[in-house]
């Protein structure tokens, strides 16, 4: 069966058993590496992507379930790999350790971003629950609240900018 | 004092017949010069660990993997101040395996563990950097003609104030590499050092927060397939029969192998190859863990805590002390095993031919991996390439890489290269677990209320007896031992004695080792200790520590900075306590205080404040985030982790079942560094083994239950808080 879907922009059709978690079309068939296997089970949040702006777990996420979706990576996050108000204030604070979580706990916090540009710390605490051995996450915290602060004066400057 | 790998480095010399050194991990410049890397086709080789290109860019070779800890950052800091360049001039490689760059232990070994990298190689990257800046103004000395003494250094370029001319460090690159480097090069002063001591940025940050970080799950090779591995259930076992015709029309299967007490399936992709293999009817037979429980391995191990064992450590007359005790106390601790549960799961890709091996196994230690490939294979290590990238994490668990030789074992079966993944419940089920520990403490206390002996019993073995035995002293297992061991309490008579107890279960070094129950349950029992002579903890270890004074530093200071109290606390009807808990691993003495309350049975951590004496430092943002790193793991192991077996199957697969620390349950930290100018101390993982025993400290002042067996989840603290 074919199954036709836009990743990062592109549209990509694929002939793969549509049972295949999208983690495993993404890494060994599209190679985008970026996003992580951790758990196979939605535990952990390696592996979160965006479908249709929603985080979505994709080693349990179907690839039946994203036909004609748009589904967005940690590759698909900025156009240069940097300019994310996430990705800035993540090397700004020096947030990663080993880094294998890091791309789902940015693609965590990036969804959040987006349906709530001012989280509060519980706010946060609700919607990036992505598990980190390292244990990196007071510095994720902190970024998150850094990012939306950056993205906020962003927008209060170009708002001044427009009147 | 004596840390394990340190006491294992007197094993080790022991065993190769070396005179011992000081404590100082002396390093010969020579060592890392007597086999230059090939200088590149325009530019110049400096030494084993630098090149430098005509632009002046500088690459180093790490002897260290970077799995998190920053020893890719740290390192190049050290050469950057010494050499004399900016710091984002250089880029670092993985250094490949071979004899340059063992500059551990006298030039013997090359491992990263241990808490070691940065301070077993401080001096080594000093003077590497050091020479190669030395070469570097011979060169121009040459060129120029003038002496090298007018001659000095700018960031990146060779300065001749006298004829007002310079010249960048590229230039020179070429000549600097043809010369012979010197043994003894004039180290920076370090009133001078712009990046030793400062808090530069990682040099990682960028490539982790856009998914163009390479881990070994992500090498893509041309003709690569995936394999799906399924070791036996129940541990130890090997394959009886399976039925590989059931399988064979699945799409994508390539072939189905068997391994060493395990079977995999070979095909195009890893999600056919897993599913193929979960469709697989396999049978396993003869495993060495059949029947085994661990709650009945605990209590077998509980059995033993009275007999006499082997005498690891005695001061004094600890049998005369018991006799003219006015009272004793005892307890009996229990210590679960834990996996590492590192968030890349084990995996290798390789390449083999009848020529080569080219692999990509994240290791802590290259050599080894190379040594395994050549056996199984018969190459020679010359032809022999392994690819260390960055690692998800490691805590101890990629000493053993036993993922790298089945995926060696399938390209060679497979004539192609194979990529190898285990499943999260592969991992977790087949991991080499922190041991299962059993520890008994007593005390005498004598007419005058004083602590005056102090036995220790310690039933289990550590990693070093089962996995590198060349480390035993006298028959003794030091890494079951380290963190009971060498204590700074004054208690003139005591005794730490071990009894070996082995069971068919793997065994390995997880983070801090022995140290991750040792700190528990020494701290925690002399918080008993404290209660006996009814004095606060915190007072108690001030009296015992008079012969201490940098471990009563760190203990006040963090006692100050937390604002610790010896009593519940009452803040808007919520109880607090503070616990603390003082303990040296690594060569860093940490002290920490948790501020705990009860939540609906369970311990609540709100905060843990951490004084870290680790000598002198290289980066203090680096720093935080290990000691953050290590209370993380402490608390993780404090309140959730355990591996259970039942008839010999691992019951925790995934981490639904084995869970550990979520960012729900993280405190906050704060971290207070000291230099206290004492020989530079570890950091990876000094922060881990206090958590435990200052959480239980404030437990026991909220719910007036003594937790002697770890994780908290087991305990139900509802009724008595």
């Amino acid at each position: 069966m074919m199954v036709t879907l836009t990743v990062n922009g592109t549209q990509h059709s694929l002939d793969t058993e549509p049972d295949t978690p999208l983690l495993w079309v993404l890494r060994d068939q599209l190679n985008l590496t970026g996003t992580k296997y951790g758990c196979g089970i939605a535990q952990c949040g390696a592996c979160t992507v965006h479908v249709g702006g929603q985080a979505m777990r994709s080693c349990v996420t179907p690839l039946s379930a994203v036909q004609n979706q748009e589904v967005i990576t940690i590759e698909g996050l900025s156009d240069d790999g940097l300019s994310h108000p996430l990705q800035v204030a993540w090397r700004e604070i020096d947030v990663p350790q080993c880094g294998y979580c890091q791309s789902g706990q940015i693609m965590a916090a990036a969804a959040l971003l987006a349906s709530n540009p001012n989280p509060t710390e519980e706010d946060i605490a609700s919607s990036v629950n992505n598990l980190c051995r390292c244990g990196t996450y007071l510095r994720i915290n902190k970024a998150i609240l850094q990012a939306a602060e950056a993205r906020g004066q962003h927008k209060n400057q170009t708002q001044g900018e427009a009147s | 004092m004596i840390t394990s790998l340190e006491m294992s480095r007197r094993g080790f010399l022991k065993a190769s017949g070396l005179a011992a050194g000081g404590l100082v991990l002396a390093f010969q410049l020579p060592l890392i010069v007597r086999q230059a890397r090939g200088a590149s086709p325009s530019g110049g080789t400096l030494n084993a660990f630098l090149t430098l290109d005509p632009e002046g860019r500088v690459t180093f070779f790490s002897p260290f993997i970077e799995g998190g800890q920053g020893v890719y950052t740290a390192l190049p800091q050290i050469i950057a101040d010494e050499l004399d360049v900016a710091f984002e001039t250089i880029s670092v490689e993985q250094a490949p395996a071979g004899e340059a760059y063992k500059i551990m232990f006298g030039g013997t070994q090359r491992f990263t563990g241990g808490s070691m990298s940065v301070r077993s190689s401080y001096t080594a990257m000093r003077q590497a950097g050091a020479a190669a800046r030395q070469m570097l103004l011979q060169a121009a000395a040459d060129r120029w003609e003038v002496p090298i003494g007018e001659l000095d250094t700018q960031p990146g370029r060779v300065v001749h104030a006298a004829s007002e001319r310079s010249i960048g460090y590229g230039e020179l690159a070429e000549a600097a590499g043809a010369l012979e480097p010197p043994t003894d090069p004039p180290l920076k002063d370090p009133s001078r050092f712009r990046y030793i001591g400062k808090p530069i940025q990682r040099n990682d940050s960028t490539a982790k927060a856009n998914g163009s970080a390479q881990f070994a799950i992500d090498v893509r090779l041309p003709n690569m397939a995936y394999a799906a591995v399924k070791q036996s259930p129940v541990l130890g076992g090997d394959v009886a029969s399976m039925d590989e015709a059931a399988i064979a029309d699945r799409p994508g299967v390539i072939s189905v192998e068997r391994l060493p007490g395990a079977v995999a399936v070979i095909a195009d992709t890893y999600w056919h190859a897993q599913s193929a293999l979960d469709a697989l009817p396999v049978e396993f037979e003869n495993a060495a863990a059949a029947g085994l429980n661990s709650e009945q391995l605990a209590e077998e191990m509980q059995g033993r805590v009275d007999e006499a064992g082997m005498t690891a450590e005695s001061h004094g007359d600890v049998e005369a002390a018991f006799l003219d005790a006015e009272r004793v106390i005892e307890a009996v601790y229990q210590m679960p095993f834990l996996a590492h549960a590192t968030m890349e799961p084990m995996n290798a890709t390789a390449d083999v031919t009848a020529e080569r091996c080219e692999a990509w196994v994240p290791n802590q230690g290259v050599d080894v991996v190379v040594q395994q490939i050549a056996e199984i294979t018969g190459l020679s290590a010359d032809n022999i390439t392994v690819h260390t990238p960055y690692i998800g994490g490691f805590y101890g668990r990629r000493f053993i890489t036993d993922y790298g030789q089945q995926a060696v074992r399938l390209s060679k079966a497979a004539g192609r290269p194979v990529q190898l993944i285990w499943s999260r419940e592969q991992d977790t089920q087949h991991d080499y677990f922190r041991p299962m520990v059993t520890l008994k403490h007593r005390a005498a206390i004598d007419a005058e209320g004083k602590v005056s002996g102090w036995h220790v019993t310690v039933v289990g073995d550590g990693p070093f007896k089962r996995l590198m035995p060349q480390f035993m002293q006298d028959g003794i297992d030091s890494s079951a031992l380290e963190g009971v061991t060498e204590q700074p309490y004054t208690i003139a008579n005591r005794r730490v004695d071990w009894v070996s107890h082995d069971y068919p279960v793997k065994i390995g070094f997880w983070r801090s080792v022995g140290h991750s129950y040792n700190g528990y349950v020494t701290e925690s029992f002399i918080d008993e200790m404290a209660e006996a002579t009814a004095t606060d903890p915190l007072e108690f270890r001030r009296q015992l520590l008079g012969e201490a004074p940098r471990y009563l530093n760190v203990l006040d200071s963090v006692a100050e900075m937390a604002g610790y109290q010896p009593s519940v606390q009452e803040e808007n009807g919520r109880r607090s306590a503070y616990g603390i808990a003082l303990h040296l691993s690594f060569g860093s003495i940490v002290g920490e205080v948790a501020k705990v309350s009860i939540e609906e049975g369970r311990p609540r951590v709100h905060k843990v404040w951490c004084a870290v004496d680790c000598g002198s430092m290289v980066n203090p943002d680096t720093i935080e985030a290990q000691i953050q790193s290590g209370i993380s793991t402490g608390l993780s192991q404090t309140l959730l982790e355990e591996i259970t077996i039942e008839n010999g199957e691992v019951v925790q697969k995934n981490f639904d079942t084995y869970r550990f620390l979520p960012p729900s349950l993280m405190p906050d930290v704060e971290v207070q560094i000291i230099e206290s100018g004492a020989e530079m101390g570890g950091i990876g993982e000094v922060g881990t083994p206090p958590v435990a025993p200052a959480v239980a400290s404030a437990v026991y002042k909220l719910t007036g239950q003594r937790i002697r067996r770890l994780p908290m989840a087991r305990h139900d603290l509802t009724a008595s808080a």
